[in-house]
């Protein structure tokens, strides 16, 4: 029994000499929801465009379901939901119209089309009036909706999500990753195409770094961050900074060093914490000091994200990349 | 590949296609009405022009005939025919504006300055000899008719070719009825025994006849123009549309989305091929209503060959637009081109004028369209009733250059695909 949904080995695709994508190999397991990472230029657009049969490797071989996608490209694109990063719909159709429209490309009709695409208004909670309208004057989350609902019609088992939350106000962003999830809950195999970080160490399972047409770092988000071996600070502010307290905060495993800072600004005292693993040791460290008799007014906790582990694995980091685009 | 749902992906394709137009009114009108807009300016400023009608003919007549002149010797101002001819051209329904002189284009109130204003068509100088030429007033001396030509001469502003060969159609026809009616009543009036001479001599003025009605119906301009703009419904309908078919969709990416659901590339172009043919079907279907209804055209309605020839004429110019479709960088680029293409085109194909009256370079190049094809076709069936065989040569033509010009646009459309 196969076991992973998606199986990518020694790709490699070239555009005349430039290298797009260089001998790529990774897999993603049934109900996994993998995110690939990286900057514009990564590759991880050609990649997508492979793995949803637009585009053909130049060499090595891709498996959707078992299916090599060069052998079987019609049965690989019924397994397959693409969700491309732009909005993919007709202006001029309302959503009922276009989800009616990309039911038949895949083979719906009738009453089974009509039922599924109820269920999908309902899941992507568009009201009545608004799926009356045409989509030209729905607002951006909207057609965000509409256009992972077209892609949901023939219940496809692995979904491919090409930066599906581009655009986005912070309330919508969060629905759409609602929607995300409840996919996942479903068990579909979801490969999850971001430039943001938030968003790939929120939802993903596993992430796999790109950056000139290689994937240089793959894990999952927490085995990313441990794996760059940065120091975290837990800021620690109590009632009071005792000796004994700094003592029993250095006696916790997994701290390198503590010390007390009085911050001139806020007139108070602080307890600075080093750590590698600000997260796992945070339960002791709230523990130690109730234990020597001290209330906790504020904790703070700067760890490290994957933005950090893309700067150090890159040199550089998302966002200039974003602005020099 | 499973047929049933094949045609249903390719009538999905179609009728989101066709939605497309019927949902844009800026597409309603260069993809479907644009045609009917030329129809209908045109149909109105020359459509009931023709052999049947002459009333919005402007003529303009300079009557020099009872002028004083010399006829054998003695003085002579008989006006009598030349005022008939001016009678005569008034109860033929014509407009007519009377002059004293030609003139010249500067100076107000002659016939030369109306022309060149637009203000008349056509002007006729009537000369001081035309009673006595054809009354046959010159004789020897032993009182023989001499024959004596009495020169009828036309002006007409040559910026206006088209309204020029209208006017002069008509005033040709109308002076060589005129003529043969008067030449027969003068040649009554003579001494029986020069009846017969005179008719050996008569050749008063040497204008014939334009054209001869072949139809048996008399026919007037909109008749002949209604069968014409099928070709216009081509090049605005078939070839623009496809042009942007394809790049339209490949600019908003629902060509991309397309192609990653289980659908052929080939399914996506049957579709498009399928909303090609109809919008050009509804369009040819608009324009021949409109000359209906509107100009209540004189035409023989062959149906099974009309649809063929149109069939035949569209396979061309979808095929061109694949090529530009498939070709250009995105939709505006497309559109940029195609009516690169068909605006020049469609002065080209005999629609708005007959290709004779271009210079020879230009009627080549015209002849060699597929759509002048069709609207030769379509003027041959329509309004002179000839056999489906009478216009095989056309259709062979269109055949031919429809199956080659598509065959160029499926290599085009199979290149495209490598750039997604």
């Amino acid at each position: 029994m196969n076991l992973n949904d998606v199986e990518v080995n020694s790709i490699t695709k070239r555009f005349e000499d430039n290298v797009a994508v260089d001998n790529v190999s990774m897999s993603v397991a049934r109900g996994e929801l993998f995110g690939l990472l990286g900057p514009n230029g990564a590759g991880k657009s050609t990649l997508t465009k492979m793995l949803s049969g637009m585009i053909n490797p130049t060499s090595g071989t891709i498996k959707v379901g078992g299916y090599n996608i060069q052998d079987n490209s019609m049965k690989v694109k019924e397994l397959l939901g693409v969700v491309p990063q732009d909005i993919v719909l007709y202006d001029y159709m309302n959503a009922r119209e276009n989800l009616a429209f990309f039911g038949r490309l895949y083979g719906l009709s009738g009453g089974k089309l009509r039922n599924r695409i109820e269920e999908l208004l309902k899941f992507t909670q568009l009201d009545e009036k608004a799926v009356k309208r045409h989509i030209s004057t729905y607002s951006g989350g909207m057609k965000r909706r509409v256009n992972i609902a077209a892609a949901l019609l023939h219940e496809p088992q692995v979904m491919l999500l090409d930066e599906p939350t581009a655009g986005l106000d912070p309330g919508n962003r969060l629905a759409l990753w609602e929607i995300i999830r409840t996919l996942h809950k479903e068990e579909k195999t979801i490969m999850l195409t971001t430039h943001m970080m938030d968003e790939a160490e929120e939802l993903s399972d596993r992430v796999a770094i790109m950056d000139e047409g290689k994937i240089i770092a793959l894990g999952s988000p927490r085995q990313l961050i441990r794996k760059v071996k940065m120091e975290n600070t837990i800021t620690v502010v109590p009632d009071k900074i005792t000796s004994k307290l700094i003592e029993a905060v250095q006696k916790i495993s997994g701290v390198k060093r503590s010390y007390r800072v009085y911050d001139e600004n806020e007139k108070i005292e602080t307890l600075k914490i080093i750590t590698e693993r600000a997260e796992d040791i945070l339960p002791n460290v709230v523990s130690a000091i109730f234990a020597v008799g001290t209330r906790i007014i504020s904790v703070e906790l700067s760890r490290v994200t994957l933005e950090d582990v893309f700067i150090l694995l890159t040199g550089r980091s998302l966002r200039e990349e974003e602005e020099q685009l | 590949m499973k047929p049933k749902r094949t045609i249903h992906q390719v009538f999905a394709i179609a009728k989101t296609d066709f939605l497309g137009i019927v949902r844009n009114k800026t597409a309603i009108f260069f993809t479907l009405l644009f045609p009917l807009f030329f129809l209908i300016i045109i149909g109105f400023t020359f459509g009931t022009q023709g052999t049947g009608e002459t009333s919005r003919i402007r003529v303009g007549t300079v009557n020099l005939d009872g002028n004083k002149i010399y006829v054998n010797g003695t003085v002579s101002q008989d006006s009598t025919i030349g005022n008939v001819f001016v009678q005569v051209l008034k109860d033929a329904n014509f407009t007519v504006y009377e002059y004293g002189v030609y003139g010249d284009k500067d100076s107000n109130g002659t016939a030369a300055y109306d022309i060149s204003r637009g203000q008349i068509k056509i002007a006729v100088v009537i000369p001081a000899n035309f009673t006595e030429a054809l009354s046959y007033q010159y004789t020897d001396s032993s009182g023989i008719p001499i024959p004596t030509k009495a020169r009828l001469d036309l002006y007409t502003d040559p910026s206006d070719p088209t309204g020029s060969i209208i006017a002069q159609q008509s005033m040709f026809g109308f002076i060589s009825e005129f003529i043969k009616n008067y030449q027969e009543f003068a040649i009554d009036q003579l001494p029986e025994d020069l009846q017969d001479y005179a008719r050996v001599l008569a050749d008063p003025i040497t204008i014939s006849p334009s054209e001869a009605d072949v139809s048996g119906r008399q026919l007037r301009w909109i008749d002949y123009m209604v069968p014409s703009t099928l070709g216009l419904v081509l090049l605005w309908s078939g070839l623009n549309h496809a042009s942007v078919a394809i790049a339209t969709e490949r600019t908003k990416g629902t060509f991309q989305r397309m192609v990653i659901a289980p659908v052929s590339p080939i399914t996506v172009l049957a579709g498009k091929l399928v909303s090609s043919l109809a919008i050009v079907y509804l369009s040819a279907v608009i324009m021949l209503a409109s000359g209906l209804l509107l100009f209540q055209v004189n035409l023989y309605w062959n149906i099974p060959a009309i649809v063929l020839a149109v069939f035949l004429g569209a396979l061309s110019a979808i095929g061109i637009g694949l090529i530009i479709s498939s070709l250009s960088k995105n939709e505006e680029a497309a559109n940029s081109i195609a009516v690169l293409i068909s605006v020049p085109l469609q002065f080209f194909i005999g629609a708005f004028f007959p290709l004779d009256i271009m210079p020879e370079p230009a009627q080549i190049f015209g002849e060699a369209l597929p759509f002048t094809k069709l609207v030769n076709a379509m003027q041959g069936i329509m309004t002179k009733n000839l056999p489906f065989e009478a216009v095989m040569p056309e259709i062979i033509y269109m055949t031919t250059s429809g199956l080659i010009l598509f065959a160029l646009g499926l290599i085009a459309y199979q290149l495209s695909l490598k750039r997604l």
